[in-house]
């Protein structure tokens, strides 16, 4: 019996590249109030996508539901050719292996060096000894400027080395999918210019590496993106690369890239 | 005014089972991962050290002087019968089967649990559990699981330790302040206090043990509501866990043989 030819991988119509996620009708509520109202999305392999909207639109609950943190109460998610929907812990545990994620706040851990934070993924998964897993984390310390800080204690950081040391623990482990959620918020112009830095040195030095971004900062979308999907009341409304986005003749696309008080959005 | 007053009452049968589904999801997760690896015995020597060796200044002490102080008020009473010499058995007996083990349950839940639901509440909301779920390690078989077991381990034998500094804080006023006989105290204690007795306070501290470190964990665990929720998820831990402890303590006396 010849065996099933797997399915193609659609290509994302944006970049052109293959899809390496796809949410399809993906809704989600929290009690009365739905988040996700179906949610299509295709997040291009080796690109910097940005999912751009005001706060409260379900930004991060869309990037919640790649890691199976949420689970969405209908729809589909594919991360590559596996479907998320109904997958038992384990299965997702195993998912959530291939992927490292940067939080907003950092979310290291408060009883551990910066050194430990970065080299935990390791203890944890790789079996490597303690002179790789430490060659590993110093290069990556290095490569993120927190080499001066690897004993530090996260409540002894700034809110941008924090960032920047939870960047080097979502690298350690070499994954295929880099999630940020909200990198620059809270940092002040110039740290910020320095984290989309990052962002685009880490993806250079890495160009399998897919970035999905969470973000309302426009100029890091526009210094950084390879796609921009704006999120409207839990579904995306436009997608495109930066110039076409920034071009849209849409009172709320233009209201929400110039930050203006006038417009269809009220405060 | 109807629907909301069903939906009041609705709202005072759902929370509380939805606690309990969440304590026993707690428990019940937590012990089947005693058994899964990684086995994570650093985490839980270092939790054994806060919740068993820190606790012993305040074990030692509270239990010290629990023996003195009951010790004296029940001389005054076995000395209205002319009965002074009862006064180490009863005590004894009164520690091994009661005191101890649930003294040292409601101690153990105010330092230690408390400690425990405000460390895994603050994890919570400051998303540090969802970084671990994030890098694919099981938060119950890292946090919950080392918590509970060094609890499971630390209250019988903090509890075993109460009761010889009880005892011997008894003996100390009984003997030297109210001026018993030593023979008589020793040889009444001896008569009346069973090994039945040490086994049936140990058995009571192994579920106060996994009573505290059950309802911190799920406390702190399921936390939400940022700063305030960490506040509201340590005081109910404490709250919870010391009525649950106050509550089982009957209930298991009743299953337990009588010391009579």
């Amino acid at each position: 019996m010849s065996k099933a030819a797997p399915a193609p991988v659609p290509l994302d119509p944006v970049t052109g590249a293959p899809a390496a996620i796809r949410y399809e009708g993906v809704r989600k509520a929290f009690g009365e109030h739905e988040v996700l109202r179906g949610l299509d999305l295709v997040v291009p392999r080796g690109k910097i996508t940005f999912i751009i909207g005001r706060s409260g639109t379900g930004k991060s609950v869309t990037l919640k539901h790649i890691m199976g943190l949420l689970r969405p109460d209908a729809g589909h998610i594919w991360v590559g050719a596996e479907e998320l929907t109904g997958m038992h812990d384990r299965a997702l545990r195993r998912v959530r292996e291939r992927f490292g994620f940067v939080f907003q706040h950092a979310a290291l851990f408060d009883s551990m060096t910066v050194f430990e934070n970065v080299e935990f993924p390791l203890v944890e998964h790789a079996r490597l000894g303690a002179r790789q897993r430490a060659e590993k984390v110093n290069t990556l310390l290095a490569a993120v400027g927190m080499s001066h800080a690897a004993e530090k204690y996260p409540s002894e950081l700034s809110g941008g080395m924090r960032k920047r040391a939870g960047l080097a623990r979502a690298l350690v482990r070499d994954p295929e999918f880099l999630l940020y959620d909200e990198p620059t918020t809270g940092l002040d112009p110039v740290l910020a210019a320095a984290m989309d830095q990052l962002i685009l040195d880490t993806q250079r030095a890495r160009p399998e590496l897919t970035s999905l971004v969470i973000s309302h900062d426009m100029a890091a979308v526009f210094r950084c993106a390879d796609k921009v999907a704006f999120l409207v009341d839990g579904v995306v409304k436009y997608e495109g690369n930066p110039e076409t986005f920034r071009a849209i003749d849409d009172p709320l696309v233009q209201q929400f890239v110039t930050g203006s008080l006038e417009g269809p959005m009220k405060v | 005014m109807i629907v909301r007053g069903v939906e009041w009452l609705g709202s005072w049968v759902v929370a509380p089972v939805e606690d309990l589904g969440r304590a026993m999801r707690i428990l019940g997760l937590g012990l089947l991962d005693l058994f899964r690896r990684p086995l994570r015995v650093r985490l839980t020597l270092g939790q054994i050290e806060f919740i068993g060796i820190q606790s012993l200044p305040i074990i030692l002490l509270s239990s010290a002087f629990t023996g003195a102080v009951f010790t004296y008020e029940s001389f005054e009473a076995f000395a209205y019968f002319g009965a002074e010499g009862l006064v180490g058995g009863t005590v004894g007996v009164a520690i091994t089967r009661e005191l101890a083990p649930t003294l040292t349950g409601l101690l153990v839940a105010g330092r230690a649990g408390s400690a425990m639901a405000a460390e895994l509440g603050s994890m919570r909301v400051s998303e540090q559990i969802d970084a671990l779920d994030a890098m694919a390690v099981d938060p119950i078989n890292y946090l919950v699981k080392p918590r509970l077991l060094a609890s499971l381990i630390s209250v019988p034998l903090l509890t075993a330790v109460f009761d010889a500094v009880g005892i011997f804080g008894s003996y100390v006023v009984g003997v030297y302040v109210l001026h018993l006989s030593p023979p008589e105290y020793l040889v009444r204690l001896q008569d009346w206090v069973d090994w039945e007795d040490i086994w049936a306070g140990l058995a009571k501290s192994i579920v106060f043990g996994l009573v505290i470190g059950v309802v911190a964990c799920y406390k702190g665990y399921y936390t939400d509501g940022g700063a305030a929720g960490v506040g509201r998820a340590t005081t109910s831990s404490v709250v919870v866990a010391s009525v649950t402890i106050l509550v089982a303590n009957y209930f298991i006396a009743l299953l337990l043989p009588s010391p009579i």
